[in-house]
């Protein structure tokens, strides 16, 4: 009754900010559902999380069992599953990410809950929550509301929400697991680290892209380090790879390679046709070039207008400062 | 599946060379690949060879500029050689991305840019342009590319080209949205099967049109019409042709003057391959103000800027310097303000190499209706 | 394997200018070119190695209109068996939980082992198609995969998880799997193939075929309902940092870290 249920995130030892994001979330239209923040942690061993949780919500429940030592959605299907039935929330929050897409549509069926993925904000009116989310490679918005009955399911889009600080004292519940056996059908098996190695620019997350304006190869040096300050790999258009910048494989556009990363930074590219045939797609794209009327602009996120010798050095700056 | 590769030897009539090397003696990326035409003349009539030569990279690096073509003494063509080789691995299925991507967007969307149909006449906004109507007759039916259609870097041109055909005051008209590829490209790329398809649709729309002539923008264009359209009724010719003719009859009058040392970069698609070498000269040597040089590798010599043979997307591996650079090197020593082309694929690859050898300052790619469009009245 | 792929044909928007429609609830789309969903593109491609490496058959199933049909004989020439075309405009294909349920319709009524489909859909990005479809089939299920391999009546799949880290799991089959782009590349289909590729079965159904009632899927049994579409106030062209390039530099580092773009 006008409960928020909030499942907890968390992998290999490290509780992610998206729990505490999705927290203050609910903290935000708590008040006009009238009812309390609830949050779920389902793990093993991971009791710590439980108190910062408890920072967040009016009371965690803990499931704290050997058989949720990894990931396993139907595992944790089940359990939401059950404390759903169980504490009839009038909401239930789930994080989309890798985690929470592999589990939220599934739950949704199971118990016919009215179900909207992805939301980047969440309004109440008039006692009616008003989720948001984005369509169309998030160029409109678009909001809904719940026809149907409690409870409502959500999953909320990472850094949509700006986790605030802890102002909540709640009590830390252990429950059993409603879950008692393994789950035979899905098995974890084991996690694979990324590679260092030979790089594939079509499958890197971010990519820093050089063009003519750097002018010489040893200014290079000024964008590998802002790559490397964001785990970033560096590719360029043809111009930097026919001056011999950059190897052929790490051209962007359509004589060399088509891009999707989450992150373009387009630094001293102009922008031509053939180039952003290749970049055009990709999530957010950052382009930093001191000609106003640089054709990359028409696709960038983000414009900075500026000479690139001076942003670089201090963006690359900030970011090491940030990241700490 | 033997009758099959017994025609690739048929078709391309391998047996009929005598390896006497003159395709390879001409071919202008020789410099800096190594494509070795004669050898894949001679290594094909092994069929046992030929999927195995269709994954060599280098056929990649043919321009299909077709200098081979012009220059071989048995008539043979070496490069279709290589689009042979080509299409095998097309019909592989595994190809670079880029080239799949360019053929599937022909295919869906009749342009290999990736671009929707319905934005392909935004080039001509706010401007007074004609459109042809089917079944109508019309003297001068404007087809005008895909890449110039798209490329905002491009389409000034074809802006040109309208504004001095309203000048001129005669008889044209743009097809429009229905407008797609010429396919020429596709056919470079070794897409046989899309490419007839192309050819037949093209021709039915074409044909659609009670059009005394048609007139292409791109020198690919203008040679795939004339040369692989079989049944095209209307006759075709290439802009310059057109503006060559209308300022002879005084239709297109030349009202400013341009101080302008000018030399003109025979496109391989207008010159070498169609013999269409005296009319861009002849506009520019109209134009009051302007000197026009030569190169020394001028006419069927001029040296390929690299743009077409599916070079738009597919990238040499050579690192050694583009045949655009030494293009724009040349013509800086010659002392030219202005490089002057006439087509879309040679404004891209020049002016990108103009850019990469820092001449922007010293000197301008442009194409004869971008020089035309300033001087006209 | 007898293996499912479902596809959807979307619009490229990556450059378009979007414009809300009168109705408030859709966009003009007139200007918009389609084809396939390019996570489908990657599902498709998996099936057929999948079949060429151990047999069995791949059939296709789209939920849209004729003009779809083009996209469903490419995906056929690359190496399916079959597919069947749902049309029918009183789904209500906004809503995923409902588009689940006609997809897991047509699948029941025959034998499959797996079903893949992409992991997200570039017009809605709900990624959950795939997750909901397994469970109206009640079979186990993965999502983000980037890798799959097929064992004995099991597939070992890696799943992409964030920061460049993989997870391995083991399925039971039947199962079904939402499929990351990036794990294969996509062949081409050759216009010639594409003739061929004419006479395959391309069946389209409407409801009543799939013994499906209308309430079950339309709008207006939907359990949540779409108020409106806006254009959100931050510009949708570029948005412009202003300051000195040290003020710059300070602010887009701010918005990628804290911001969440990384």
């Amino acid at each position: 009754m006008g409960d928020i249920l909030v499942l907890a995130e968390h992998r290999c030892n490290e509780l992610r900010e998206v729990s505490f994001e999705m927290l203050t979330a609910a903290s935000k239209v708590a008040p006009q559902l009238g009812g309390e923040i609830v949050t779920v942690l389902i793990g093993s061993g991971v009791g710590s999380f439980a108190e910062k949780l408890a920072g967040y919500s009016d009371k965690v429940l803990f499931v704290d069992d050997p058989l949720f030592a990894n990931y396993n959605s139907e595992a944790y299907q089940k359990v939401m599953s059950e404390l759903i039935k169980q504490y009839s929330p009038e909401l239930v929050m789930v994080a989309h990410t890798t985690q929470g897409v592999d589990m939220a549509p599934a739950l949704a069926v199971e118990l016919n809950m009215p179900f909207v993925p992805d939301i980047v904000g969440l309004g109440a009116a008039d006692g009616k929550l008003v989720p948001v989310r984005l369509y169309y490679q998030g160029k409109v918005n678009a909001d809904f509301i719940f026809k149907g009955q409690a409870p409502y399911l959500v999953t909320v889009r990472e850094s949509s929400f700006l986790a605030d600080e802890p102002s909540k004292k709640g009590a830390v519940e252990k429950i059993e697991s409603p879950l008692k056996e393994d789950i035979q059908y899905r098995k974890f098996v084991e996690y694979i680290e990324a590679i260092a190695g030979d790089v594939d620019i079509t499958q890197a997350d971010v990519l820093v892209a050089v063009g003519r304006g750097i002018k010489e190869e040893k200014n290079m040096a000024l964008i590998n380090e802002l790559a490397s300050s964001i785990n970033a790999v560096v590719a360029g258009s043809r111009a930097a790879t026919d001056a011999g910048w950059l190897p052929h494989d790490r051209q962007v556009g359509t004589s060399g390679k088509t891009v999707k990363p989450k992150v373009y930074i387009a630094i001293g590219i102009s922008g031509a046709f053939q180039h952003l045939a290749g970049m055009k797609s990709a999530k957010t794209i950052i382009a930093i070039n001191k000609d106003p009327n640089a054709p990359i602009f028409s696709v960038a996120d983000y414009a900075i207008v500026d000479d690139l010798f001076k942003v670089v050095p201090k963006l690359t700056e900030k970011l090491k400062e940030l990241r700490k | 599946m033997n009758s099959e590769i017994q025609s690739f030897i048929e078709k391309h009539d391998l047996l009929g060379c005598i390896q006497c090397g003159r395709c390879t003696g001409g071919c202008p990326v020789t410099v800096r690949t190594n494509l070795n035409v004669r050898r894949f003349v001679y290594d094909s009539i092994d069929e046992s060879m030929l999927d195995e030569l269709a994954k060599l990279p280098e056929i990649w690096d043919c321009t299909t500029c077709n200098t081979c073509a012009v220059r071989c003494p048995k008539g043979l063509k070496p490069v279709e050689v290589l689009i042979g080789l080509r299409g095998i691995l097309v019909e592989s299925g595994v190809i670079q991305p880029t080239v799949r991507d360019a053929l599937e967007s022909v295919f869906q969307e009749g342009n290999p840019w990736d671009k929707p149909k319905a934005t392909r006449m935004d080039w001509k906004d706010g401007l007074d342009a004609k459109i042809a109507e089917p079944g109508e007759s019309v003297e001068n039916l404007i087809f005008v590319c895909c890449t110039v259609a798209y490329d905002p870097k491009l389409q000034g041109i074809a802006r040109n080209l309208i504004q001095i055909l309203n000048k001129a005051g005669i008889d044209y008209g743009l097809i429009g949205e229905q407008e797609t590829c010429c396919s020429s490209e596709v056919y470079n790329l070794g897409e046989a099967g899309l490419f007839e398809m192309m050819v037949e649709d093209n021709t039915e729309l074409l044909n659609g049109y009670d059009a005394k002539r048609i007139v292409t923008v791109s020198p690919h264009c203008y040679s795939t019409f004339k040369n692989q359209y079989p049944q095209l009724k209307a006759d075709v010719l290439h802009y310059t042709e057109l503006c060559a003719g209308l300022l002879k009859d005084e239709k297109i009058v030349l009202t400013k003057e341009l101080q302008s040392k000018i030399v003109f970069h025979d496109p391989c698609y207008l010159g070498k391959q169609n013999n269409v070498f005296d009319e861009p000269r002849f506009i520019l040597s109209k134009i009051p103000g302007v000197s026009v040089l030569e190169f020394d590798r001028k006419r069927e010599r001029s040296l390929c800027c690299e743009g077409g043979g599916g070079k738009m997307w597919v990238e040499t591996e050579s690192r050694k310097e583009r045949l655009a650079e030494t293009r724009v090197k040349n013509a800086r020593e010659l002392g030219a303000d202005i490089l002057a082309v006439a087509c879309p694929f040679c404004v891209l690859t020049l002016d990108d190499a103009l850019k990469a050898k820092g001449l922007e300052e010293e000197m301008k790619v442009a194409d004869i209706l971008e020089i035309l469009g300033e001087v006209a009245g | 394997m007898k293996t499912f792929v479902c596809i959807k044909r979307v619009p490229d928007t990556s450059e378009a200018e979007i414009k809300i429609d009168p109705t408030g609830k859709g966009v003009d789309s007139s200007r918009f070119s389609f084809g396939i969903n390019d996570a489908d593109n990657y599902a498709v491609e998996e099936a057929v190695l999948i079949k060429e490496a151990g047999g069995g058959t791949v059939k296709f199933i789209c939920m849209g209109p004729q003009d779809a049909d083009v996209m469903i004989r490419m995906a056929l020439a690359k190496g399916g068996d079959s597919a069947i075309r749902v049309d029918d405009p009183r789904i209500n294909y906004q809503n995923p939980l409902q588009a689940a349920r006609v997809l897991a319709a047509v699948i029941k009524s025959d034998e499959f082992d797996l079903v893949l489909t992409g992991c997200m859909s570039s017009d809605d990005s709900n990624m959950s198609v795939g997750v909901a479809l397994a469970e109206e089939l009640g079979v186990p299920h993965a999502a983000m995969v980037k890798k799959v391999e097929v064992g004995d009546g099991i597939v070992k799949v890696q799943r992409e998880l964030e920061g460049g880290l993989s997870e391995v799991v083991e399925i039971v089959l039947p199962a079904v799997l939402t499929i990351q782009t990036g794990i294969n590349v996509p062949r081409y289909s050759p216009i010639r193939g594409l003739r061929e590729a004419q006479r395959k079965e391309l069946k389209v159904l409407k409801l009543e075929d799939l013994g499906l009632d209308e309430n079950s899927v339309n709008a207006a049994n939907s359990m949540v309902e779409l108020q409106k579409l806006y254009i959100p106030e931050v510009v949708s062209n570029a948005e412009i940092i202003e300051g000195e390039p040290e003020e710059k530099a300070e602010k887009m580092a701010a918005k990628l870290v804290k911001g969440g773009l990384l």
